[in-house]
């Protein structure tokens, strides 16, 4: 590869899976089951599907590493045990945990092992404790730039090690939500809801508006921004140059929950920008369009995060996202003429015209942008097409049954 | 008689229902997941009648359910 960051991608399911292989991705991260922080998440694989993601990992080049970062219980570690003996069977490339009980037994098994940012490492002395069990620390959200260069250089200094012999590896996050906790070390959602976002069940109760009400009086307070707990989300690609020279060598984009189009955009973004500032060629206007692109897809706004010492105060201004586009879904794929090239789906609700810009998302297609220029609908050349019509255009990607067609429009909130 | 239901499935292992309502609930050793004691089991979805008297706890439990799949019906 000789690349010298990795970038690391989230997947979510299959076609997040194929739309990080699609788009550049180095590695992804996934999680199995109900030990991992997106449990509650739509999009989930179970224990079966290791073999799967492990193959199409392998065959495209790309490392893979499985989330365990819940906190544990007792009735947990049977689980665990098994999850860990797939991991070893199927070579997945690390686990990322903060919980000891994992710690352990991928020690016992000797599994690679990535220190997950839950244990909050902040300090050389956090990372060299954890050297003696892991290969990678990926370090708390919360510290600046030349917080993470410190920490780096010091591991260069020392010459610390991994478990495996090689040097300490460091890993950041790069883009993708956060929030007001700590290390996502959150317990609002198990206040309101009973829900642990230690346990993989954020309800995102920090993203909502609230107001302070005096309970005497009924009197309300005027808080400038009722958002006062929801962060916008991170994005570096503005200050990607300097992140590469912390020498941090792992980048993260977050987004397990987040669909295909979300994943192969901003892992996009992020390929095209790495690339760019390892030949030389990373520039303003190269950042802008990038900027352009990460705005298209679910964002809640944007801030550098803690990198550059920002004060908090890029709260949110919306409810949910900020996205300058958004996707209508249209209806399924039917069939595929792979001699012509030529898929045909069928539209189950909605209209489009010639010169949409459609997206067909699928497990073997990832997610992918389509501008249709001319029109057939049922056989005949079109316009329009509308409920019940079946049209067909020439797609380079075999189309199946499970395979959906959306339209892009311009998100007008 | 009222019956409670859980869609095991989807449950993410907290505990709370074992924690509230013992009587009723195992957290399995094998795959982490509550358990519906003495329940009917079809396709994954536990179903066991309750008697009035642990109407109001079972009532508690499905309310305190994180991912909502336990129902009181």
């Amino acid at each position: 590869m000789g690349r010298k960051v990795e970038l690391l991608a989230p997947a979510g399911s299959f076609e997040c899976l194929q739309a990080a292989i699609n788009a550049g991705a180095d590695a992804v991260y996934f999680g199995v089951e109900q030990l991992n922080m997106r449990a509650k998440s739509v999009r989930s694989f179970v224990l079966a599907d290791l073999e799967q993601i492990s193959f199409l990992c392998k065959t495209h080049g790309l490392k893979c590493y499985i989330t365990l970062n819940t906190v544990m219980y007792n009735h947990d570690i049977k689980l665990l045990q098994l999850i860990l003996q797939a991991v070893k069977k199927h070579e997945i490339d690390a686990v990322i945990a903060s919980d000891f009980a994992v710690i352990n037994q991928c020690k016992l098994l000797n599994i690679p092992l990535h220190i997950s940012t839950q244990a909050n490492v902040s300090n050389i002395e956090a990372a060299a404790f954890f050297a003696d069990s892991a290969d990678l620390i990926v370090l708390a959200r919360e510290l600046t730039l030349s917080q993470v260069s410190d920490i780096c250089k010091e591991i260069g200094r020392r010459q610390l090690k991994g478990l495996s012999g090689k040097p300490l590896k460091i890993e950041i996050f790069v883009h993708g939500a956060l929030c007001m906790a700590v290390s996502g070390k959150c317990y609002l959602s198990l206040h309101a809801q009973n829900a642990s976002a230690n346990r993989g069940a954020c309800t995102q109760e920090c993203r909502h508006p609230y107001k302070v009400t005096d309970l005497e009086t009924g009197r309300e307070l005027v808080v400038d921004n009722e958002y006062i707990m929801s962060p916008k989300d991170l994005c570096t690609i503005n200050i990607l140059d300097q992140l590469v020279n912390s020498g941090a060598s792992v980048f993260k984009i977050e987004g397990r929950s987040k669909g295909p189009d979300y994943v192969y955009a901003v892992t996009k973004c992020y390929r095209e920008a790495l690339d760019a500032v390892e030949a030389g060629t990373y520039s303003l206007e190269k950042v802008e369009q990038w900027m352009t692109e990460l705005s298209a897809v679910y964002n809640r706004g944007f801030w550098e995060g803690y990198y550059l010492g920002n004060q908090l105060g890029a709260w949110t201004s919306k409810p949910g996202s900020v996205a300058t586009e958004k996707k209508v879904y249209l209806g399924r794929g039917t069939k595929y003429y792979p001699k012509i090239n030529v898929a045909e789906f069928l539209i189950e609700t909605g209209s489009l015209k010639a010169n949409d810009t459609l997206m067909i998302t699928g497990a073997e297609i990832g997610a992918v942008k389509e501008l249709v220029k001319t029109l057939t609908v049922n056989g005949v050349l079109a316009e329009k097409a509308t409920k019940g019509d079946k049209i067909t255009f020439k797609f380079p990607y075999k189309v199946s049954g499970k395979d959906r067609l959306y339209k892009l429009v311009a998100n007008d909130g | 008689m009222a019956k409670l239901i859980q869609y095991r499935e989807k449950c993410i292992g907290c505990g709370i229902c074992e924690e509230l309502q013992p009587e009723y609930w195992r957290m399995s050793m094998k795959d982490g997941k509550a358990t519906l004691l003495h329940a009917a089991n079809k396709k994954n979805i536990l179903i066991r009648p309750i008697h009035q008297s642990d109407f109001e706890t079972s009532t508690n439990v499905a309310n305190a359910c994180p991912v909502k799949i336990i129902q009181v019906r």
